[in-house]
């Protein structure tokens, strides 16, 4: 069936385009124009709207054993009350899976990424991700704190070696990419040591977490994983930790490298109160650091939840947990913890973050190297994506609610001196064009022939919150799904992963590795085809030759 | 070829399947009940209760929500048994049920070596409160405080007292508890292991608690054991498919948990409900109600059946034995594919359902 989507305007950066004119689809990929005299079977008008490439999210908590977790922790959170749409059941269930696809198509994203996911719990994250409707996915998983790399450290294995167990671990969890968390940290806590910074070295195996983030980000970069490295760094959330972020910046030495959620590593320790923000700083070096990549991590006031595998950063922010109560789990490498917490305007730190964010995004000049989450749930939920969007695109409206926050917050950020707005088309870029690449993603994020017909459009609004919120269409692998913000039907994505080559000897390497360590073979860990109820529920994405 | 029958005669799938749809279709509240299922049977139990506005309660529901209400109204550290093995130089074991509970429970823990990471030289030391005097554990003889269960609250309240240096009053076990208070204050990592099935919230509450205190000088967690039929891999489907746990109803639209309304024997004796779906997959159970309502039963072939026999009975294979199946996995507490250690002919709950599903043929989706 050929589609058209006629006269909206075309915004696509990837492929130099910013105008009127039309995009046609059939058998799921955009198609170039056709001759002239073509009759489309279907058109959709797009008159006065804007036309994009479908979004992607490529940090996001929404599937896993420790976001069902959070979950069950905060059922007051979650009170359903809308009824059951016919054509999306249980997409009124709030929090549910079901749910998580519809808000996010409805705002025109095809795509999210689920960023940590343990390997022995990559089964579960899959499981969830194919009760997630409507977009492709794909799962990070989290190396650094298990028992086999620091151990290959400790003995100084050969990185031939590290790069077959990464392999592995990529094949065995069916992930996109590795995530590395407080790189020991994990292994350090249950050894009670409470804090651990970039060179603090973990017990027993006397590697340190800079070791094991070069380590794994040789070995990635080294399979030819076109995603690099996904950094979340130590020291989350403390006064003074921009240190810690700019030590890890450094330590990239031009190998590609991505920093998660960096506006919690945004902080100085300057002003009457010891906490201030250090993001022109980080900016500056992200600017002039070739081949790095962040993502944000925004702030936004509310009611939130943090579900992060940093299990120690999660047990010392416990008591500052709001409602007070929270999940600690150890487990097998990282771990993880729930604590729940509302961000207030009239808090001080909070309203620091907050700016520290938005100064991020308008610091730091390319688009292409700043992506946009709010680290889902744990800066905001994915539902002020809009609200975030429209800050950024509209000056007088930062002005207004900075207006409502406490004045000496805004006096220990640069915010207020802040006067970029950003373009539809950086938008664009930010969110499609410049994620595909960093995923490895060549047919996605942008509208030239032979990309998947995963587009949306959206109203057009001076009130870019509004537009963003609920697009006036959504096509996923060219069907239609969404309109005017609604889901229009189930359908099921794909989940995308990769399969570097590797020495296949691993393979009698890591069944010796469990069958000593825990009694049992690695079987457990794997997540077969049979195991997903969905048509072809995985989609293999090429490493770089 | 699988087994049905209707009224006790012998009967194919799909007719069994159409009767129980005609009997799920004219019920004003199904229930669908003990839930002992693999992850994919509860997907497709949990989808059809959704779809016919009914409420799901798992026949183990009590215990499991004794330990998530603490988590969800105090907060809780929790372990694996995998990890717990490797690390835990000292074990706390706590209450009755434990060995019942984890019937490997000497092999996988006690008696497991500790990791290489650990400090050296390791010691493990296993101390019981009030423990069970019937299934013992062949380790059971070392430093039990505590006779009854009944004594538990008292025990582990003086135990927490006395770690954080607060008075307390007289206990006959004080010299003792003393004692292991000084204990647990020298464990390099400790392991609190409990069977909900067997406490009350309050007492695990408690506990909980004293595993948070004793971590401002070392370290320690929790292991709850959690209770039999997969009870606790059904909470994780219920979780993302619903955002609730068990003990949920859909007859308003929209989930709705509340642990005392969706309470599966209470919803039978108030007449409440008027059909059931009872699932029990991995023993031949029968309900444990005494209702005389219409029920269809998915389970073994030989389950007894109290007073009524099932309206409708479909006999269903046992997940990783019968059929492959998704199962939580006890040793690290995930989700794993099990493949059939003697495939069968034998249906699945979710291929149950599914005929069940299709003769509903209703014109609402199913989620999954």
């Amino acid at each position: 069936m050929l589609t058209c989507i006629k006269g909206g305007r075309v915004i696509d950066p990837a492929n130099g385009r910013d105008a009127v004119g039309d995009v046609w689809m059939r058998d799921g990929r955009i198609v170039g124009a056709p001759p002239g005299d073509t009759r489309a079977d279907e058109i959709h008008d797009a008159t006065g709207k804007i036309v994009m490439a479908g979004a992607i999210d490529i940090h996001s908590h929404i599937a896993s054993d420790n976001v069902n977790r959070a979950r069950l922790l905060l059922p007051e959170l979650h009170r359903a009350s809308a009824p059951n749409p016919a054509a999306a059941p249980l997409s009124n269930a709030p929090s549910s899976t079901f749910e998580t696809g519809c808000l996010y198509a409805s705002m025109g994203f095809t795509t999210v990424v689920e960023p940590a996911v343990a390997p022995d719990a990559a089964l579960h994250a899959h499981l969830e991700l194919a009760d997630v409707p409507i977009i492709d996915k794909a799962i990070l998983a989290v190396l650094g704190n298990d028992d086999f790399l620091l151990e290959a450290l400790r003995r100084e294995e050969t990185p031939s070696l590290i790069g077959d167990y990464v392999a592995w671990t990529l094949e065995a969890s069916r992930a996109l990419g590795i995530k590395v968390i407080n790189a020991g940290g994990a292994a350090a806590f249950k050894a009670n040591v409470r804090e651990f910074s970039l060179d603090d070295v973990v017990p027993f195996y006397g590697v340190s977490s800079r070791q094991i983030v070069k380590a794994l980000q040789r070995a990635v970069d080294g399979l030819g994983v076109p995603h690099p490295l996904h950094v979340h760094c130590n020291n989350l959330g403390l006064p003074g930790n921009s240190e810690t972020a700019l030590a890890t910046i450094a330590a990239a030495e031009g190998l590609p490298l991505h920093l998660a959620h960096l506006q919690f590593y945004g902080y100085g320790n300057e002003g009457p109160r010891g906490f201030s923000s250090a993001a022109a700083r980080i900016a500056e070096a992200v600017n002039a650091a070739d081949g790095l990549t962040i993502d944000v991590g925004q702030v936004m006031f509310g009611q939130t939840v943090t579900i992060s595998s940093d299990v120690l950063r999660q047990f010392n922010a416990r008591t500052g947990a709001s409602p007070r109560k929270w999940t600690i789990f150890e487990a097998e490498g990282n771990g993880g913890g729930i604590v729940p917490y509302n961000y207030r305007p009239g808090n001080f730190h909070n309203a620091v973050q907050w700016a520290v964010g938005l100064e991020l995004f308008l610091l730091i000049t390319d688009p292409a190297r700043v992506f946009f989450t709010t680290d889902h749930p744990n800066g905001a939920p994915f539902t002020t994506y809009p609200e975030i969007f429209a800050l950024l695109m509209n000056r007088d409206l930062r002005a207004e609610w900075m207006a409502k926050l406490l004045p000496e917050a805004l006096t220990v950020t640069n915010l207020r001196s802040i006067e970029r707005e950003y373009s539809l088309a950086e938008i664009a870029t930010m969110t499609r064009g410049a994620p595909a690449k960093l995923l490895g993603l060549a047919d996605r994020g942008h509208l030239g022939p032979g990309a998947v017909a995963d587009v949306a459009v959206y109203p057009q609004a001076s009130d870019r919150a509004k537009m963003f919120r609920a697009a006036a269409l959504v096509f996923k692998d060219g069907e239609l799904v969404v309109r005017d913000g609604r889901v229009t039907r189930y359908r099921w994505g794909r989940a995308l992963y990769v399969r570097p080559d590797h020495d296949a000897g691993i393979d009698r390497r890591m069944r010796d590795h469990y069958g000593d360590r825990y009694g049992l073979p690695p079987d457990f860990m794997k997540v077969p085809d049979g195991a997903i109820q969905r048509p072809d529920p995985f989609e293999l994405v090429p490493c770089h030759g | 070829m699988a087994d049905a029958w209707i009224d006790g005669r012998p009967v194919a799938l799909r007719a069994a399947a159409t009767e129980a749809a005609k009997l799920l279709k004219a019920s004003r509240l199904p229930l669908v009940a003990g839930l002992g299922t693999d992850a994919n049977g509860a997907r497709a139990a949990i989808g059809l209760a959704a779809q016919l506005g009914g409420v799901i309660d798992h026949m183990h529901s009590g215990a499991l929500l004794r330990d998530l209400d603490v988590a969800r109204e105090a907060g809780m550290m929790v372990i694996t048994p995998n990890e717990a093995a490797l690390r835990a130089d000292t074990l706390l074991m706590v209450g009755p049920g434990l060995k019942t509970a984890w019937p490997d429970l000497d092999a996988r823990l006690i008696e497991r070596p500790p990791a290489p990471e650990t400090a050296d030289p390791f010691r493990r030391r296993v101390f019981w409160l009030c423990p069970e005097t019937k299934t013992r554990s062949r380790h059971q003889q070392e430093a039990a405080i505590g006779h009854t269960p009944k004594d538990l609250p008292a025990v582990l309240a003086a135990l927490r007292a006395s770690l954080a240096g607060r008075p307390r009053r007289k206990l006959r076990d004080a010299r003792a508890i003393d004692r292991l208070a000084a204990e647990l204050r020298t464990a390099r990592f400790g392991v609190a292991l409990w069977s909900a099935a067997a406490l009350d919230v309050l007492t695990i509450e408690m506990l909980c608690g004293l595993v948070n205190d004793l971590n401002g000088t070392t370290r320690f967690s929790g292991l709850p054991l959690t209770p039999g039929d997969h009870a606790a891999g059904v909470l994780e489907v219920c979780g993302w498919m619903t955002g609730f746990p068990m003990r949920t109803g859909f007859a308003r639209g929209f989930p709705e948990h509340d642990p005392w309304r969706f309470e599966a024997s209470r919803l039978i004796a108030s007449g409440e409900t008027d059909c059931a779906l009872w699932i029990s997959a991995y023993r031949a159970a029968a309900p444990d109600w005494d209702g005389n309502l219409p029920t269809i039963a998915l389970t073994g072939a030989d389950a007894k059946f109290r007073c009524r026999p099932p309206r409708v009975h479909i006999a269903v294979g046992r997940p990783g034995l019968d059929h492959d199946a998704v199962e939580r996995f006890v040793p690290t507490a995930t989700l794993a594919w099990t493949s059939a250690k003697h495939k069968s002919e034998a249906i699945s709950v979710a291929q149950a359902i599914g005929q069940i599903a299709l003769a509903l043929a209703s014109d609402r989706a199913l989620p999954c």
